[in-house]
């Protein structure tokens, strides 16, 4: 066997992987010249025999939020190791947990309050104090207006200020500060990342399972790709188990991935239609009888109907094989081997972005499949899990009577809304935007608070994007690092890293439930905040000044504090002027005053929401531990260096419903009827305009992750350049070699949306008609030393495609150019 | 006293490098692509599209071997290079004069110039870190997300690592040439 991999040989494989550098095409400008190689140096630590502070935290690199133990000596972090004691996370950090060094000890990170001095997009800030700061989102400056001036001449609309978040465990913090204010405009990741896998389950079994990979013998893994999208538990339990040695994968994906490499089995499917695979595989499920009959005539509603309709429509592996590309033959295996290992068989459910138009029917599919089987809440199949309880922490709603509802139009055509049916808590970010452009807002919105959250760059059609924030007159802006988005701010307020705060207490549901807690592992650096503090302060500011405006623009609120004379009891010393103020008072102090949220610490809010409901020692605990379970004590185990035990085998929640699904009729729901009025499938059903199709000399343009980078949000960590550079557009290499462009050119990818530069990775893991990039590159802000400019934007070239049911963004709907350049 | 060796589970990898970044954090060593005391070594998968051959995109996880008769330790002339009380090749860089014989002598390229030090540095399992606290495995075992690694004490019959050597089928790279390594791949 070959398995001697050498210094050298490794070098000259890893350029034709990933181009680290030296080699192949020589040092890129990032790796740059000596000098910045010994700037680099200066950041990586290293460990001592020294005394050192363990503090237990949580990673913030991606969304999983794996448990962190950070070592710190003389004040400074100098490593993060895994938290054994996480159920989720198993005692693993990734490479990107390991790199949270570098994000905190970032020398680009935002340092100081900013308010724009420049022309807006350009950068153009100066430093001030955060009461300025505050002040100029109140009042406004010579450049820009301020909240006051807007609201007033909205006549106290709330709803003319935009809130968005991206993921993470403040966001709630900052949610509350969006409900205190009053607005109905909330965006989040939502319709950018997983709300149609998400809510398609949601309404097809009444939640978004999870897998248990752990126990699973066969896994249908199709558009997911776990090798490199690193989830956890998940990547974690099924790597160990491929190969022959338990569980059976099948990797579906247009591109041979890291997910492919680890695969039994892998299919090169054409982009877009996995439907019709899943569709096919019904088929066969259901033409031979494959389907679990009692689970079935249990729980499922329409399971005629739905038979007859696949049946009918003539969903056969012969038909699926021609839209797919993939064989008739694998079709019918794959249908027939998930029925022999059910129910400890899982078509994946998958957590990304929406991918085609069709994505909300491709999810109730899958969804359905997988119910045929029976694998739903059993051991092996997909879970509910249970989830632990937390005390609440409560905020402030005020009642603002003039705050408009949600910037969204009635359809008059259907009963949905112009760009989608359903609008959900998340909202659809590109349709808002592409409205607000448009001008058919229902009012005006002039202002936006964006937190953690890069828009700029995680949204289709950054042209767009960066029209709709130059056309808003107030954006403020919360973040860490000077973003592409940051740099359209007209406010800008520094949040200390993840390492440098302790944020709200979760509740992780699961097989294995647990509460875990990111504590704050050294002070917040520079004159940077969390987020609580930031918005403590910023609604000390402006609290009583909104109030002021409320009051002068709400007529029920002014009907409310004006005492009559039928106020004035006999004995009273008040006068009627007098007694209005007290009563104005007293309403203020109960429902308008947005402090009350922000006046606890982080710290305090947690000790309470966990103690209220687990007591004084779990509150302890979690501080000194940063995990509770209950009897975790008695539970945890370590069983060997790689093994351990977080609840005993009866104690896990594989099934916490009996398998029954958790919809409001307890049923799995096949046939959507309510739908079919608003011009959506009522069950899920293949359509012509789905095939597809790429015109001749054009590439389907596919986009992802990799496990060395999360999205934007890591662009300029050092470390993680330090594994990958930049990123590459792969090509096939025939194709390439037509068009003459040899692995690390740079290219020119193009579409009606715009474009952008990129070098070229030629390689046969990608189909003749098909081209991707990892996102997360291509950052237009200078002020990112590392990531300015480096790499090709994805979103500078995909078209803002809305996926119809929930206004997500369609991401693998466009064609692109090529050019040499 | 003991004698350390580490046993891959190199099918579990997925090539994801946390390995890479722990190995760097703990001890040290410098940003770059050539320096490295821990790698994965990758294939692209042969054949053509669509038809690709999986089993020749293995990832393959490597680092120093710790040979228990080490050609770095034979060709260095000032014995900077040697071996410790639990067998770990190691470097003494008050000793190393830069000659880079050991870079050339090593049959696995484990050996890389450190500049911070100026010695030809090496995996030293953690030893002046990690194991020099009291702490019983490296970084690259334990922050492994699959869990490719299992650390310990070969002389230790009760140990993993004995355990998993006697019951699972395994091979060293380049076990021809006589170096007796101490890392062991489970087939």
């Amino acid at each position: 066997m070959d398995v001697g991999i050498s210094r050298r040989r490794f070098l000259k494989g890893s350029a034709a992987l990933t181009v680290l550098g030296g080699g192949t095409i020589g040092l890129t400008p990032l790796l740059g010249n000596e000098e910045g190689d010994h700037e680099a140096a200066a950041v990586m630590t290293k460990t001592s025999t020294k005394e050192a502070k363990l503090v237990p935290t949580l990673c913030e690199m991606c969304v999983n939020k794996c448990a962190a133990i950070a070592r710190v000596e003389d004040g400074v972090v100098v490593k993060l190791d895994p938290n054994p004691l996480f159920p989720k996370s198993k005692n693993m950090l990734c490479p990107r947990g390991n790199a949270g060094i570098q994000a905190l000890y970032d020398p680009d990170r935002l340092k100081r309050p900013m308010i724009r001095t420049g022309e807006k997009g350009k950068g153009e800030f100066k430093e001030v104090s955060w009461e300025e700061a505050y002040d100029a989102i109140l009042n406004g400056t010579d450049k820009f207006p301020g909240m006051a001036k807007i609201l007033d001449e909205e006549e106290d609309n709330r709803s003319s200020f935009l809130f968005c978040a991206g993921e993470g465990m403040a966001e709630h913090t900052f949610k509350m500060f969006y409900e205190a204010f009053g607005s109905a405009n909330w965006l989040n990741h939502a319709s950018i990342c997983l709300q149609t896998v998400a809510s398609a389950y949601g309404v097809t079994m009444g939640a978004y399972p999870q897998a248990d990979l752990e126990n699973a013998e066969y896994v249908i893994m199709a558009g997911a790709n776990r090798a490199e999208a690193i989830v956890t538990p998940d990547t974690m339990d099924i790597f160990k188990r491929t190969k022959g040695r338990g569980a059976k994968l099948i990797c579906v994906d247009p591109r041979f991935t890291n997910t492919a490499a680890k695969a039994d089995k892998w299919l090169g499917i054409k982009p877009g239609t996995d439907l019709a695979f899943v569709l096919a595989l019904t088929y066969v499920t259901l033409d031979e009888e494959l389907y679990n009959k009692e689970y079935v005539t249990n729980n499922f509603n329409d399971f005629d109907l739905y038979k007859e309709h696949i049946l009918s429509s003539g969903y056969t592996p012969k038909w699926a094989a021609k839209i797919t590309g993939l064989k008739e033959s694998d079709i019918y295996e794959i249908a027939r081997e998930f029925a022999a290992h059910a129910p400890r068989a899982i078509y994946y459910p998958g957590r990304r972005s929406t991918f085609s138009k069709n994505d909300f029917q491709l999810r109730r599919a899958m969804a359905i499949f997988q119910a045929l089987s029976g694998g739903i809440d059993t051991k092996g199949g997909l879970v509910f899990g249970s989830k632990l309880p937390l005390g609440e922490h409560k905020g402030v709603v005020p009642m603002y009577y003039q705050a408009r509802e949600r910037a969204v139009n009635k359809n008059k055509q259907n009963d949905g809304y112009d760009h989608c049916v359903v609008v959900s808590g998340g909202g659809s970010w590109i349709a808002w935007r592409n409205r607000f452009l448009e001008n058919v807002m229902p009012y005006k919105v002039r202002g936006a608070f964006i937190y953690k959250h890069n828009p700029m760059l995680n949204m289709p059609n950054t042209a767009k994007t960066a029209e709709m924030f130059k056309k808003m007159e107030l954006v403020v802006a919360i973040d860490t690092m000077p973003s592409d988005t940051v740099m359209y701010a007209d406010v800008v307020l520094p949040e200390c890293t993840y390492l440098e705060r302790t944020d709200p207490v979760f509740s992780f549901g699961g097989v294995e439930p647990a509460i875990a807690q990111r504590n704050k592992v050294i002070e917040p650096m520079y004159d940077t905040k969390p987020v609580n503090e930031i918005l403590h302060g910023l609604t000390k500011k402006i609290s009583k000044p909104l109030f002021e405006i409320t009051k002068k623009h709400d007529m029920f609120l002014q009907d409310e504090i004006t005492a009559s004379e039928s106020d004035l009891d006999e004995n009273s010393t008040m006068t009627l002027a007098e007694l209005s103020k007290q009563k104005e008072e007293t309403m203020y102090a109960d429902e308008f005053d947005l402090t009350k949220v922000f006046e606890h610490s982080q710290e305090e809010v947690n000790e309470h929401m966990v103690a209220e409901k687990h007591g004084e020692e779990a509150a302890k605990q979690i501080k000194e531990h940063g995990i509770f379970y209950p009897n975790m004590e008695k539970y945890y185990k370590q069983l060997g260096e790689n093994k351990f035990q977080y609840y005993p085998e009866n104690k896990k929640s594989y099934s916490v419903n009996g398998g029954v699904p958790k919809t409001p009729t307890k049923k799995i729901e096949c046939n959507l009827a309510n739908l079919a009025s608003k011009g959506v499938d009522p069950m899920p059903t293949w359509r012509d305009e789905y095939n597809f199709k790429v015109p001749n000399g054009k590439f389907k343009l596919l986009t992802g992750r990799h496990a060395q980078f999360t999205q934007t949000g890591t662009s300029n960590n050092i470390a993680l350049h330090d594994l990958i550079h930049t990123n590459y557009i792969w090509i096939n290499e025939k194709v390439a070699k037509e068009q003459g462009i040899a692995f690390g050119d740079k290219v020119e990818v193009s579409s009606a949306t715009g474009k952008t530069i990129i070098r070229a990775y030629p390689t046969e893991k990608i189909a003749p008609d098909t081209v991707f990039f990892v996102h997360g590159f291509g950052e237009e802000s200078e002020k990112l030393t590392t990531a300015y400019k480096n790499g090709g934007c994805d979103n500078a070239v995909i078209e803002d495609n809305i996926e119809p049911v929930y206004g997500a963004a369609a991401m693998h709907e466009t064609n692109v150019e090529i050019r040499k350049v | 006293m003991a004698n350390y060796v580490m046993v891959l589970d190199y099918k579990n990898c997925i090539n994801c490098k946390a390995c890479e970044i722990a190995c760097k954090e703990e001890n040290g060593v410098l940003l770059g692509a050539d320096k490295h005391r821990i790698w994965v070594g990758s294939n692209n998968p042969k054949g053509e599209w669509p038809k690709l051959d999986i089993a020749s995109a293995a990832f393959l996880p490597s680092q120093c071997q710790q040979c228990e008769n080490a050609p770095c330790q034979d060709v260095c002339p000032t014995n900077a290079t040697y071996y410790d009380k639990n067998g770990v090749v190691q470097v003494d860089s008050d000793k190393c004069i830069l000659c880079s014989y050991c870079m050339v002598a090593c049959p696995y390229d484990a050996r890389y110039v450190d500049d911070r030090t100026t010695t030809v540095d090496k995996c030293t399992f953690c030893s002046d870190t990690r194991l020099a606290r009291g702490e019983v495995t490296t970084a690259c075992q334990n922050t492994c997300p699959t869990k490719v690694r299992t650390f310990g004490d070969i002389d230790d019959p009760d140990s993993e690592v004995s355990e998993l050597l006697r019951t699972r089928e395994h091979f060293s790279l380049k076990s021809n040439l006589g170096t007796k390594p101490k890392l062991f791949y489970l087939t």
